[in-house]
């Protein structure tokens, strides 16, 4: 065999495996409950937020024209609620609509009923919303929009979705189930990478005043100054901690003596800032994330985990690709 | 029956791989770079010119210098949009910024003053609300402060529509430092910015986009 078929072979072996859907329905579960959740606890406030001027809190028109200085062809409710005007529904009836029709793809996405549709729905009527209401997203809403956005590229429908087990829907090409996991992997690196490496660059990290800071700032101060100062000695150790957590994540989550322990301390560390800052959603969709890129049947080596679920005597993926993925 | 991908189908994919890895990392050292030309890091030794130069790389790469119109820029802002990766990942990072709290004093035609705060109904819409005062504490460009406050105070007027005044006051939360607390546990509250709004019955221009 020749040195480049060999490295051929490995780009596939690394890219194009077809590994087992379970970090695909946990990436599907993880990001319906995550629409749900986005949609309920605002549903008092949904029409409020993206109103137009005169209506809301503050104008979605004011959020879309600073959009457009971004550019003119990314998504906004402005244009779903334009479509509405057609057929002459007011503009709250296609807030509403929209409102429903995110709760009922995140239901859709949980059960896997119509789970391409849905993921489709979920992301484009999110990323509406999110756009539109730039003035009034934080970090959470790109992280919904990444995860919504492999997941409608991804090859759906995994084994647990009711597409598979009722409808008898298959994905047609099962490399991509290895591609776009990895895809998912190398960017929460990066994420990781570069969130870590911009804290290690603040004074405040290593002291653990931002720490201290971070918790006692409204409206993240859930636990009160005076519990917090008692730990005060632990603030500076903690602090270090997410800089190294952070910074050292795209290195410690690959080794294999590392992985389960990174991947612990990561989860660990988003559940502490869902309880103690009261960010349950940024939480969760992190969680989320984490467990979908590097949680079940995760190996470095994609081979291994084909030779470890296939039977002996067959050690090919095609062999994996007919037995284990439905 | 199983579809297998073409070797040419998955160079293709491969390449869309490395561009989107490629526009990820572009737009985090864009982040990072702005931090420290602006002096917001503990990085020293460097002229600021270094960052700067090399922020402008990275917005280069991005798109960000070509005309406005251009198709490549609107393409390139679109995909990153789409994707969600128009966006760093420092956030509270390099260091925490201060909370903002806007207080509306509403005056009546009577002499009466109320104060009221902008309020969302839900948990989840009070988090939003907070990083909406973030933004317009981090705006630099006063008219467009000045106007998202009117429209905060719009929504206030809408509940008490006999007030003839309402006033805006703007400023930051700063929670007190770890080592000052036990000396006077209180956060102190600066001025920032005041505007009075003369209330007329009639909505606020803004032109759709």
């Amino acid at each position: 065999m020749t040195g480049g078929r060999v490295s051929r072979g490995k780009i596939d072996n690394f890219f194009f495996s077809c590994l087992p859907t379970t970090w695909l329905a946990v990436l599907r579960i993880g990001s319906g409950l995550a629409i749900l959740v986005y949609a309920l606890s605002l549903r008092e406030d949904w029409t409020y937020l993206f109103s137009g001027t005169g209506r809301g809190l503050i104008s979605r028109n004011l959020g879309e024209q600073i959009l457009s200085l971004d550019g003119v062809v990314i998504p906004r409710l402005g244009w779903l609620i334009g479509l509405g005007s057609y057929v002459s529904l007011s503009e709250k009836a296609v807030l509403f609509l929209t409102w429903i029709s995110l709760v009922v793809a995140g239901g859709f996405l949980i059960a896997g009923l119509f789970c391409r549709f849905s993921a489709i729905v979920a992301w484009l009527i999110h990323l509406c919303a999110a756009k539109s209401g730039g003035l009034v997203t934080y970090g959470v809403d790109n992280f919904i929009t990444i995860a919504l956005f492999y997941l409608m590229l991804s090859p759906l429908p995994d084994r647990y979705a009711l597409d598979q087990v009722w409808l008898r829907w298959n994905p047609r090409h099962k490399e991509l189930l290895g591609f776009y996991r990895r895809v998912l992997q190398i960017h929460l690196c990066l994420i990781y990478f570069f969130g870590g490496i911009t804290k290690c660059l603040g004074s405040g990290w290593w002291n653990g005043a931002n720490i201290w800071r971070a918790m006692t700032r409204p409206p993240f101060d859930i636990i009160s100054a005076e519990v917090l100062f008692k730990w005060k000695y632990f603030l500076p150790a903690a602090g270090i901690a997410i800089c190294v957590i952070e910074t050292g994540y795209p290195l410690f989550i690959w080794m294999r003596k590392t992985r389960l322990l990174w991947l612990l301390l990561v989860l660990g560390m988003h559940v502490m800032i869902g309880f103690s800052m009261g960010m349950f959603l940024f939480a969760l969709i992190m969680i989320v994330l984490n467990l979908a890129a590097f949680g079940p049947d995760f190996s470095f080596n994609s081979a291994a985990i084909l030779r470890k679920a296939a039977p002996k005597e067959h050690n090919s993926t095609e062999i994996l690709s007919n037995s284990l993925v439905p | 029956m199983k579809a297998v991908l073409s070797r040419r189908a998955k160079q293709i994919y491969l390449a869309c791989f490395f561009a989107h890895c490629l526009l990820i990392s572009t737009v985090c050292c864009n982040e990072t770079f702005r931090l420290i030309s602006e002096g917001f890091t503990i990085v020293r030794g460097m002229p600021n010119e270094v960052w700067r130069g090399a922020r402008e790389l990275t917005a280069a790469t991005l798109g960000q210098n070509l005309p406005a119109s251009n198709p490549v820029r609107q393409g390139e802002a679109a995909y990153l949009h789409l994707a969600g990766i128009e966006a760093g990942y420092g956030f509270f990072a390099p260091n925490i910024p201060a909370a903002y709290k806007l207080i509306f004093e509403i005056h009546y035609s009577d002499g009466q003053v109320e104060y009221e705060t902008p309020r969302a109904r839900t948990a989840a819409g009070e988090l939003r609300l907070a990083g909406l005062l973030d933004k317009i504490g981090a705006r630099r460009y006063d008219p467009l402060r000045e106007l998202m406050i009117k429209l905060l105070a719009h929504a206030v007027w809408r509940e008490h529509p006999k007030a003839v005044m309402i006033r805006a006051i703007f400023g930051s939360i700063n929670p007190p430092k770890l080592a000052e607390f036990e000396a006077g546990p209180d956060a102190s509250y600066e001025f920032l910015y005041s505007y009075d709004f003369v209330l007329r019955d009639q909505a606020i221009p803004i032109a759709k986009p």
